[in-house]
């Protein structure tokens, strides 16, 4: 340190304003030794605000000189490697310099430098004399009173009978937040008081009990320890409850509430209603699984995938096969529905455990009028119409758990499981019409029940290593999927008119009872080791490994004459299969500066075995073993580029192994209308997909602007080729593949603000394009669909408390079939939308919606209009706005129904289905929080 | 008027002429940015939103990103440092330079911000630091407290300086306090950059700006009027600003 020599003496610190208001200080820094310190820190700061005017090193005699300082009230402080920082207050004299007292450093002990300051890494505060030290900085184990914590910090001793002793002095009293603890009481509070919820201890004399009481200083210091409490801003809790009733017995209720503290998070949720909601709001959802809500990667899927790196995620529903939590859904027809679910998650350090069950159940009726039109080769046509009415009672268990530990930096494992049991109970009656011309119709009416349950179970293991050398990672997943269903029906049909004796019409009468045990298991096991080879350049090597074993027993017996049934052979089948699967792929990636490019290869082997017969240990009717080999090459592109742009392109071969029922020689005729027949020969589905793509965003404009282009041509397309009996109509389906199949659909968004942050318009179009190929009656039909779809939405903010948002698409599917243009198909699609919500004085609210959509098509004169306005009028209550008294009227118009259009290869379909219509509602809402408006999107 | 005695300082430092070990070295930060405390404390999030963000994207231990200062006593320049992990992705291409010329006391700076390519180029100008009576230690330096406010973005900074490291330089736009900033932390830990590395010596490989500079080049003045601009357009729409301004 001595380089900076006597030249120091020169850090006359300038200041060159008003000149005769200027003052030079100067004086000398030494420890309590009396030797001078050099390279001291001297700071004058204003003692207003510690405002740091001005500062300077000591030079090797310990001196400090500032020149021209303005004349102001100034503290001088000083500070030294290991030296309590010293600050004092200066006089500065009426006329001329000021030449300070010898400022001297005290060295900080030894202990509490290296125990608090560098050890613990609490900072020290000086008050005065006083030295006040974060006491929550030093490690205790869990569970640990303030006697240990104690213990552990430099100056304090405890004796034997547990008295504490700080700096040679007995402490008389302990004190929490400045209030006494249960009298004072030292060791009731040392003993009691959990180390790890204090953040401070402070350590000083005060006025004696006596001197308090009577505001005469007895002189008496009492030694007090004051112990500061944690803040406890971690630990929360919310929740909130709410109840609506309404006109034809509508009602709806849900109440939820969260407790979580820094380690522990605890949900439950509940809900009950007679208006279609069959699952949980988004935020509902999030709110139930808190740190769990998000968990991507848990699939322990590793490698490229098939699809030219476009992958899919399906949410909400209430899907029987998924383990997952249903939310967003509103389901048709008529519907009451309950679900309770609980949620507890564990996070601590590196460790993070979170687990919940849910159980929903549903109980749906569904009238639906469906009318499906198939066309002939000679240019007509025959018409079927279903007119059906469905009671499904659906009950759903599941369960998650998910544990994550990160056992050190290089390896972390996670391990999932999830569980769902389901029970399900339909009843259908259907009344069905088969037109073939005004004259010649016939009728059915069919009354089936079935009782099913399921239940499945999946395990899945992965573990992940990083190696020393950075970059180089592998990766390791196991995973098993068990599931089981087994399902008893009924089955009746009558028909009216015609009853035709020929086995093979659908129009027959049926008495049946059937049974069905399903059962499947599904091993998974994947590896992924990627290797740096330079900087920029990584090599990723991966294998996939999959056993997929399944079962399925159907039993159909006749109960039509006899009182004992009797199997039907033809509709019983008894059939097991095995599909393994080995992929073995190599890549090289190259990654630098935002430009990521990927060329990788893999070889996959599918092997197929099943054999069926008409109940287990009969006789064998066919048998099924095919092996596959396939190479298929992947190339994905995509570039980061300055001001938030990005590009990407890729190809990726998928291959798709046949379904094992496609490849059974054999016919199912378990509905005599749709006959299938295997096909042995049935080679995998190739799939070659291109996708391109361009995004920017402009985070000072907020124009964005986004375009996607994917393309997939197929090689061996696996299609249903059909075969129409001219008679009958009875349909025989035989996969085939076929080439030249294609898919195009394109994606283009632009978003700008007309006004800056308070109205933008967003402007969208995907039109698509599919060419698809299948042989009806041995003749190759064409059909070509253009899609072209446009929308537009405006949302509008014009005044603080008026938001408005208004949008329409239009969608136009053109089908086209190439050798029947007469049959030739115009869907439209058009809907509109716009959403109001005022903020009205006094905490009153209002938000209108209405939703416009039409379905149309001109060849068959459909055109139907579903116009649909909501509208809620509520409320706020109390100061806190905990409390909401809602209004709500749904469907004013009494319109409500679902429409579905569809135009296939050879047919056009629509369907029906009468929805829940005009209801208002009531209710009330409280939330412990505070009741959130949602008037932005 | 500071400027001047930071300027002294340095130039004592300069013209002395000797090699002190502490008045040049490189420093690694940890840079740490904890999303879920800045987004649930957004003007307009309602205390239900507030505790959603916490319970489900709560990461104890922030974002981190290594950063690289080197310093002399007339210079010193700050940009990324080595990733933690090496990646077989990059998605990053924004350039972040901050270098401070503690001689002529000026700045550059050369950074994408709010979606564009900026240089900025001023004069150094102090915040009001003021100082605190707390030390706590850093990588083996006694560091002392000290505070200030940045009413543009609206942080309250607390920052630790070196006495021992008399260079009045910084990490990020942190600067002017009488030793080397070793860490600081916004809003009460909104943001944390600390140092973990202090290597003192000439630096092996000395940080170099692009020889290309292609972007907007604007003053320090005109850059903060954007800055402020630019938040309170974000704040207008409810969005996150400190997606596209370095926090």
């Amino acid at each position: 340190m001595k380089f900076l020599i006597s030249c120091l003496l020169l850090a006359a610190i300038t200041f060159s304003s008003q000149a005769q208001s200027k003052i030079n200080i100067s004086g000398v820094v030494k420890d309590t030794t009396n030797s001078p310190l050099d390279y001291t820190s001297v700071l004058l700061l204003t003692p207003k605000d510690s405002a740091l005017v001005a500062y300077t090193l000591t030079n090797k005699n310990g001196e400090y000189q500032f020149k021209n300082v303005d004349r102001q009230p100034l503290l001088i402080k000083a500070t030294y490697m290991g030296y309590l920082p010293l600050q004092k207050e200066l006089v500065l004299p009426e006329t001329g310099d000021l030449e300070v007292e010898e400022i001297q450093l005290m060295p900080i002990l030894q202990e509490l430098y290296e125990v608090v300051v560098k050890a613990a890494k609490a900072p020290l505060m000086m008050r005065g004399d006083t030295i006040e030290y974060d006491a929550s900085k030093f490690k205790v184990p869990p569970g640990a009173t303030l006697e240990e914590l104690l213990r552990k910090l430099p100056g304090i001793q405890i004796d034997a009978d547990g008295n504490i002793i700080a700096q040679g002095q007995q402490i008389q009293k302990v004190t929490v937040d400045g209030r006494r603890f249960f009298g004072g009481n030292t060791k009731m509070a040392t003993q009691n008081l959990n180390a790890e919820s204090i953040s401070k201890l402070q350590l000083y004399d005060d006025k004696s009990e006596q001197a308090k009481l009577t505001g005469v200083d007895d002189g008496v210091k009492e030694k007090t320890l004051n112990v500061e409490l944690k803040e406890e801003a971690k630990k929360g809790g919310f929740g909130k409850i709410s109840a609506a009733g309404g006109t034809d017995d509508r009602w709806t209720a849900n109440a939820s509430f969260n407790k979580f503290d820094k380690t522990n998070q605890f949900s439950i949720i509940g809900y009950g209603n007679n208006v279609n909601q069959s699952g949980l709001s988004f935020d509902d959802l999030q709110e139930f699984r808190g740190s769990n809500a998000f968990q991507f990667g848990d699939t322990g899927d590793f490698g490229f995938n098939g699809s030219g790196g476009i992958s899919y995620v399906v949410f909400g529903g209430d899907n029987e096969e998924s383990f997952e939590i249903p939310f967003n859904n509103l389901s048709s027809g008529f519907s009451n529905n309950q679900a309770f679910g609980i949620n507890y998650n564990y996070l601590k350090d590196k460790k993070d455990f979170s687990s919940n069950y849910f159980f929903s159940r549903s109980d749906q009726i569904v009238d639906s009028y469906n009318s499906r039109t198939t066309f002939l080769d000679d240019n007509s046509s025959f018409t079927s119409t279903d007119k059906s009415t469905q009671n499904n009672v659906a009950g759903h268990h599941r369960a998650n758990l998910r544990f994550q530990n990160e056992l050190d930096s290089t390896n972390t494992i996670t391990l999932t499981g999830k569980a769902r049991f389901s029970t399900l109970t339909t009843s259908l009656l259907s009344y069905q019409e088969l037109i073939r011309s005004s004259t010649e119709q016939s009728q059915m009416e069919r009354n089936n029940k079935s009782d099913k349950w399921s239940g499945a179970f999946q395990g899945t293991a992965i573990y992940r290593h990083k190696f020393k050398k950075n970059g180089r990672t592998f990766a390791a997943s196991l995973s098993n999927t068990y599931s089981k269903a087994d399902q008893d029906g009924i089955q009746k049909s009558i028909v009216d008119l015609v009853n035709s004796t020929d086995p093979n019409t659908y129009f027959r009468n049926l008495d049946q009872v059937n049974q069905a045990l399903n059962s499947s298991n599904l091993i998974k096991s994947s590896l992924l080791f990627v290797e740096p080879i330079k900087k920029t350049l990584f090599w990723e090597s991966f294998y996939n490994f999959s056993l997929s074993t399944s079962e399925t027993d159907r039993q159909v017996y006749d109960v039509e004459a006899s009182d004992t049934p009797q199997l039907n052979p033809d509709l019983s089948r008894f059939f097991d299969n095995t599909i393994t699967y080995n992929r073995l792929g190599s890549s090289i990636r190259y990654a630098n500066k935002g430009s990521n490019l990927s060329v990788g290869l893999a070889a996959s082997n599918y092997k197929l075995n099943g054999q069926f017969s008409v109940v287990q240990e009969s006789e064998i009717l066919g048998a099924v073993d095919k092996n596959y080999i396939n190479l298929t090459p992947n190339v994905s592109y995509w570039k980061t580029m300055k001001g938030n742009k990005r590009l990407n392109a890729g190809y990726s071969m998928g291959v798709t192994p046949p379904n094992i029922s496609d490849l059974q020689p054999f016919k199912d005729i378990s509905n005599p209308l749709y006959i299938r027949e295997g096909n042995p020969d049935l080679k995998p589905e190739v799939a070659h997909s291109f996708n391109t793509g361009y995004s920017m965003y402009d985070p000072a404009t907020f124009i964005n602007f986004r375009i996607t282009l994917n393309s997939t041509l197929y090689e061996s397309q696996v299609v249903q080729n059909q075969t129409i009996d001219p008679e009958t109509f009875v349909t025989t389906f035989k996969p085939g593949n076929v080439s030249g199949g294609q898919r195009h659909f394109s994606y283009i968004g632009f978003g700008f603000p007309i006004v800056k942050t308070k109205f933008n318009a967003f402007f969208n179009a995907n039109p698509s394009y599919s060419k698809s190929l299948t042989l009806i009656n041995s003749s190759e039909t064409e059909t070509n669909t253009f899609s072209h779809n446009f929308g537009l939405n405006l949302d509008a903010t014009p005044l603080e408390w008026f938001n408005i948002y208004a949008g329409t698409s239009f969608r136009l599917s053109k089908t086209k079939y190439e050798q029947n243009p007469s049959q030739n198909q115009d869907i439209i699609n058009w809907s509109a939308y716009t959403n109001m919500n005022i903020k009205l004085p006094k905490n009153f609210f209002l938000d209108m919606k209405f939703n416009y959509n039409r379905y149309k098509n001109e060849s068959f004169g459909f055109d139907q209009e579903v116009p649909i306005l909501n509208a809620f009028i509520y409320k706020l209550l109390g100061e806190a706005k905990k409390w909401e008294v809602r209004l709500s009227a749904y469907d004013i118009l009494k319109q409500n129904q679902t429409i579905s259009q569809y135009a296939g290869q050879n047919f056009v379909s629509t369907g029906r289905i009468e929805t829940l219509s005009r209801y208002f509602l009531l209710g009330v809402t409280y939330n412990m929080r505070g009741v959130e408006i949602k008037n932005r999107r | 008027m500071k400027l001047k005695l930071i300027y002294s300082i340095a130039l004592i430092l300069i013209s002395t002429g000797l090699k002190a070990q502490n008045i040049i070295g490189e420093v690694e930060y940890r840079y740490r940015i904890f999303y879920d405390k800045i987004y649930s404390n957004m003007p307009h999030i309602t205390e239900q939103e507030k505790d959603r963000i916490l319970l489900t994207w709560n990461n104890p231990e922030g974002y981190s990103t290594r950063m690289k200062l080197q310093f002399w006593p007339e210079k010193s320049i700050y940009t990324f440092g080595a990733p933690y992990e090496v990646q077989s992705y990059s998605w990053q291409v924004e350039d972040y330079f901050i270098e401070n010329n503690l001689e002529d006391q000026t700045y550059l700076k050369y950074m994408d911000q709010m979606g564009k390519t900026y240089i900025v180029t001023d004069s150094l100008n102090t915040p009001k630091w003021r100082v605190m009576n707390e030390i706590r230690d850093i990588l083996g330096h006694m560091c002392m407290k000290a505070v200030t406010e940045d009413t543009i973005k609206g942080q309250k900074i607390t920052a630790w300086f070196a006495s021992d490291i008399p260079v009045p330089t910084g990490p990020e736009e942190q600067f002017g306090l009488p030793g080397l900033i070793l860490a600081y932390d916004v809003n009460d830990g909104m943001l944390i950059v600390e140092a973990e590395k202090i290597t003192f010596g000439e630096p092996e490989e000395i940080i170099t700006l692009p020889k290309k500079m292609k972007g907007r080049e604007v003053t320090g003045a005109k850059y903060q009027d954007l800055v402020r601009e630019f938040i309170q357009t974000s704040t207008d729409s409810k969005r996150a600003w400190m997606w596209e301004i370095r926090y």
